[in-house]
């Protein structure tokens, strides 16, 4: 065991050195960038190495720290470089404009039906697609205040875990609807992400 | 179980708050750099931004750089982020959390100056990210291989089973420290300090200074 860890960390710590030096000799900002998300994912590998559950627990917020990390410096590279607003029209194709309420009613009665995770991720497919088809005056204020309601009876969901055991089923129901609506809000979101200004 | 075996530079613990196996611990030492950045954290609320003046060389002209409206709200909100993360950090009793709060505050420290419309400032920042997130492998892979090597990261245990920590997973944290936050890369803290703005600027100092008095604690207990 301890020897295939060994073995394992030897090619991890390969695979970082030739991003190190990649980093080091890379010179366009862009690229240096990319490569260093990469050194990021070599260092999930050299924790997922360890092969536990609390291995698997590290993972997740070492995952959150590089993309934030991440999201952060893409940003700045794109204002430093004065990149924000698009430069190409959006896709415009006529079935755009006539599909998508189908479609998107089909996906989040669906995605109703699979509830959590699951279903807010399809339900979300949904309303991205309605949002990018449809074009359309955004209600983001109101996307995020159902997003922030649904994180709050998420958290009291898990109150209820912790505190009062007894009342589980009733902590799944709430947990349950407020991860659909959550998932799907944020996902929405995404639609909406493409030809308008300050988006 | 609450008590530092080996007590290190911290002196023995003053509070202890047990969350399962994670203890968050007071020593006289880390309650002194935690109550120095909590008044810094008040400052940074409560103070109006400086006003940086720039002199025209050759000239007699000086003008003065004001921070104002959306920059001033996001600029203070990341200082009091950055302030609550090293806070964070100085009070944490396990390596991992330890670690990803120093990280956190590499990435308050970055959005600090973000917000400033300045070409320069802009590309420190970016440097300066490129810098952290490469730290983020020996820092992570540090705490990883403490993992691996004793079974546990909490600080308590650690300093439990003495030179438990192997001084490669050491060394990988310091080196991970100090590109998160501090000395080696002082050349592009320096333009960083262009961007206008004493106390949000100066969060940018107080907290790589703190997460290295901090780290130096961690490194002689355990």
């Amino acid at each position: 065991m301890m020897e295939e860890y060994a073995i394992g960390l030897a090619v991890a710590f390969i695979a970082v050195i030739i991003t190190f030096v990649a980093a080091i000799r890379e010179k366009n900002d862009i690229h240096r960038l990319i490569i260093a998300d990469l050194a990021e994912v070599s260092v999930l590998v050299v924790i997922a190495l360890i092969a536990t559950d609390l291995a698997e627990a590290l993972i997740i917020p070492g995952l959150v720290v590089g993309i934030s990390e991440l999201m952060a410096l893409s940003e700045i590279y794109l204002t430093r470089e004065g990149l924000n607003n698009p430069v190409h029209k959006p896709f415009r194709i006529e079935v755009l404009d006539t599909a998508p309420t189908i479609i998107a009613v089909i996906l989040v009665l669906y995605g109703i039906v699979l509830s959590g995770f699951t279903g807010g991720a399809v339900a979300g497919t949904g309303v991205i697609f309605y949002f990018m088809g449809k074009r359309h005056a955004e209600r983001f204020a109101l996307i995020e205040a159902v997003s922030g309601y649904a994180w709050a009876l998420w958290i009291v969901a898990f109150f209820i875990f912790m505190v009062m055991p007894e009342y589980w089923f009733f902590a799944v129901m709430l947990a349950g609807g407020a991860i659909l609506a959550k998932v799907t809000a944020k996902m929405s979101l995404i639609g909406t992400m493409r030809g308008e200004k300050d988006v | 179980m609450f008590e530092l075996s080996s007590s290190g530079v911290g002196g023995q613990e003053l509070f202890v708050l047990p969350f399962g196996d994670i203890v968050d611990y007071f020593t006289p030492y880390t309650g002194a750099l935690f109550l120095f950045a909590l008044v810094f954290t008040l400052i940074c609320i409560f103070s109006k931004p400086e006003k940086q003046l720039d002199v025209v060389f050759g000239t007699d002209a000086i003008y003065a750089k004001e921070v104002t409206g959306k920059e001033l709200h996001f600029r203070r909100f990341m200082a009091i982020a950055c302030g609550l993360a090293t806070m964070g950090a100085v009070t944490s009793g396990d390596v991992f959390n330890f670690t990803l709060f120093v990280s956190l505050v590499g990435v308050c420290i970055i959005g600090i100056v973000a917000a400033v419309k300045s070409k320069h400032v802009l590309n420190a920042a970016f440097n300066y990210g490129i810098i952290s997130m490469l730290a983020t492998v020996p820092l992570f892979g540090g705490a990883a291989i403490t993992l691996a090597a004793t079974g546990t990261l909490s600080i308590w245990e650690l300093a439990a089973i003495a030179p438990a920590m192997p001084w490669i997973a050491k060394a990988l944290i310091l080196v991970g420290v100090m590109g998160e936050g501090i000395a080696p890369f002082y050349a592009a803290k320096a333009e960083l300090f262009r961007a206008p703005g004493a106390p949000y600027v100066i969060m940018i100092h107080v907290s790589s200074l703190l997460m290295f008095l901090r780290v130096v604690e961690i490194m002689l207990t355990v």
